[in-house]
């Protein structure tokens, strides 16, 4: 299963008073994230996948089976298409306890040749669900909930996860949290999932491949930071936070400043960043704002900001109102986006291929969750 | 005669079997009448609560002529005779037809207090309809069925006008609480009748009781507009 990617295949039509949904979208990725502001169509479309929105016409394929082709007559119900579905709100049953809600679909797993013990057993450990098994859902505070809705979806033996809006529920502090167990998901499990949020750093810490909706279209679909960084995109991305997301690990820790060897470097860049709330050593995922970010073209000298990283613009890509450079930083997979101003471009003469020096402060980048 | 104790005993009998006799086939109009949109469902809506509104010795009439000999569930019709008329069989099916619309508006409320996206959850899940409705509708509108079913009891307790058309008011065979009373005050015994008086308003006001504590209590579990 890890080596065959799955395919999706969708070309959706609903027509509903005054909100149109009309999507032709074939990807083959392992985890498709679904990015757009309210109304857009996301969790439109993650209900006619899961089998949930019997108003849709089109198709929807995927791995080879059909699961809706409204010109055929054929339509795949809810139950039969084996996905595990995570809503916003979770869906937890009110009169079942914990541990009775997670295994409420693990007939369909067991079903699927799989033991039903042995995946509840590395669902309750990846999740850290143990200590929540037998108390009754009202009694589960927020993030607990998702865990359990997670843990809920996974034990039904699903081919395909579909997550909505898995962290927006959850305040600030809590959001954070959850986003490792996502990850760890992701990539213990290597069940396909698609991530419908509205929150571009959700996506990029979890997708491979990220699909734009804006008023019921798809406008635009690929690497997570092209996406986020085409002229459509990047406005209704920068209204939601935009960031730059930087994997690393905590190497040093000197009061409260850490120093953060970015993982993706092959030589070693790091970064000074605020104590991060885990342990010398542990993997982190750290943000910081493109307007954070300040370009210089030699050695700045007498600066306060403590990070200073060699680097090469790749692009420039002029936005409405300002513009924006991909800069290549040695080794890192991901460019980094920068945002300029067109006074600061001419009078620096930047441009694509241009060797630059990225500034930034230690306050500038904020921790975002310990994996 | 029959003795208090016994009169008692039978009604409430009745009322319990005409309470199971609706259950099953009031579950099912009720999980109809909630869920599902269909030619002719407002139609069926109105005919289940005509019970309610007609007058009771007008549906004992009714019920008289269905299995009357030449009746169409009669000895004529289906070769052999059910025996129904004036039987305790009689005053079970006026007991259940009369109780059958407020057994259906109660449950259809509690069908209705069931948040469908925690059902097509379940189908997600892999779950199949009927898996679905014994595994969520079920528990979650448990509360509320069991007080259409006291709701249904409590009805069927007093009963009179059409279990006095279909069934009579025959003393140790189908004479109820109600039919009794009736009798008693009829023949002017005032003690009997008080007495009668007396057990029906207790047990009556304990059902109705628990009627109301168990509607409150379901409401609260689905989160609704009781829910502090």
């Amino acid at each position: 299963m890890a080596d065959d990617l799955p395919r999706f295949d969708v070309q959706l039509r609903l027509i509903r008073d005054t909100f149109r949904l009309d999507i032709e979208y074939c990807s083959s990725c392992r985890s498709l994230g679904v990015f757009g502001v309210s109304g857009s169509g996301k969790t439109t479309l993650l209900e006619a996948i899961a089998g949930l929105n019997d108003r849709l016409e089109g198709v929807v394929r995927f791995s080879g089976q059909v699961w809706l082709d409204s010109d055929r007559g054929e339509c795949q119900s809810a139950e039969q298409r084996g996905v595990g579905y995570v809503p916003q709100d979770h869906r937890l049953y009110p009169h079942l306890s914990a541990r009775e809600n997670i295994l409420f679909g693990s007939k369909r797993l067991e079903d699927s040749g799989q033991t039903v013990e042995t995946v509840f057993t590395e669902v309750v450990s990846v999740l850290e669900l143990g200590e929540l098994l037998d108390r009754p859902v009202q009694r589960l505070s927020g993030g607990e909930r998702q865990r359990v809705a997670l843990g809920r979806a996974l034990c039904s033996g699903p081919q395909l996860l579909l997550l909505d809006e898995p962290l927006s529920s959850l305040d600030a502090e809590l959001r954070w949290k959850i986003l490792p167990f996502l990850i760890r998901i992701r990539d213990r499990f290597e069940i396909p999932m698609i991530v419908v949020s509205h929150n571009p750093i959700e996506l990029q810490a979890l997708c491979d491949e990220v699909l734009t909706l804006h008023k019921g279209r798809a406008i635009r679909s690929g690497d997570p930071i092209d996406v986020f960084t085409d002229k459509r995109v990047f406005n209704l991305a920068n209204e939601s936070g935009f960031e730059n997301l930087l994997f690393g690990k905590v190497v040093d820790r000197v009061g409260r400043v850490d120093t953060v060897a970015l993982s993706e470097s092959s030589e070693s860049v790091s970064i000074k960043a605020p104590s991060a709330d885990c342990d010398v050593g542990a993997e982190v995922i750290a943000k910081i704002a493109p307007n954070d970010i300040l370009v210089a073209i030699s050695e700045p000298k007498g600066l306060s900001a403590r990070n200073q990283i060699p680097a090469r613009i790749t692009c420039i890509q002029k936005l409405d109102h300002r513009s924006i450079a991909q800069v290549e930083v040695s080794g890192r997979k991901d460019p980094l986006i920068v945002e300029l101003t067109d006074d600061s471009i001419d009078e620096l003469s930047l441009a694509a291929g241009v060797g630059v020096i990225l500034v930034f402060k230690t306050t500038s980048i904020s921790f975002v969750a310990a994996l | 005669m029959p003795s208090l104790f016994e009169t008692v005993f039978s009604t409430l009998l009745w009322a319990a079997l005409a309470s199971a006799v609706v259950f099953v086939p009031g579950c099912a109009l009720a999980y109809l009448l909630a869920r599902k949109r269909f030619w002719g469902c407002y139609a069926l809506s109105s005919l289940t609560t005509l019970p309610l509104v007609l007058p009771p010795t007008a549906v004992g009439y009714l019920l008289l002529r269905l299995f009357a000999s030449d009746g169409l569930l009669g000895k004529d019709a289906l070769g052999f005779d059910l025996e129904i008329l004036f039987s305790w069989k009689a005053v079970v099916i006026a007991c259940s037809v009369m109780s059958l619309p407020l057994f259906v508006r109660s449950a259809r409320v509690a069908f209705e207090g069931v948040d469908t996206r925690l059902e097509s959850m379940g189908k997600s899940l892999g779950l199949s309809s009927w898996q679905v409705f014994l595994r969520v509708t079920v528990p979650l509108s448990s509360r509320g069925l069991a007080a259409a079913t006291l709701l249904s009891f409590a009805r069927a307790l007093g009963e009179f006008g059409a279990t006095i058309v279909l069934a009579g008011n025959i003393p140790g065979r189908t004479q109820t609480m109600a039919t009794a009373l009736f009798s008693a005050q009829q023949s002017g015994n005032d003690p009997l009748a008080s007495k009668l008086l007396l057990v029906a308003v207790v047990v009556g006001f304990v059902t109705v009781y628990a009627t109301e504590r168990l509607s409150r209590s379901h409401l609260s579990k689905i989160g609704g507009p009781l829910d502090g």
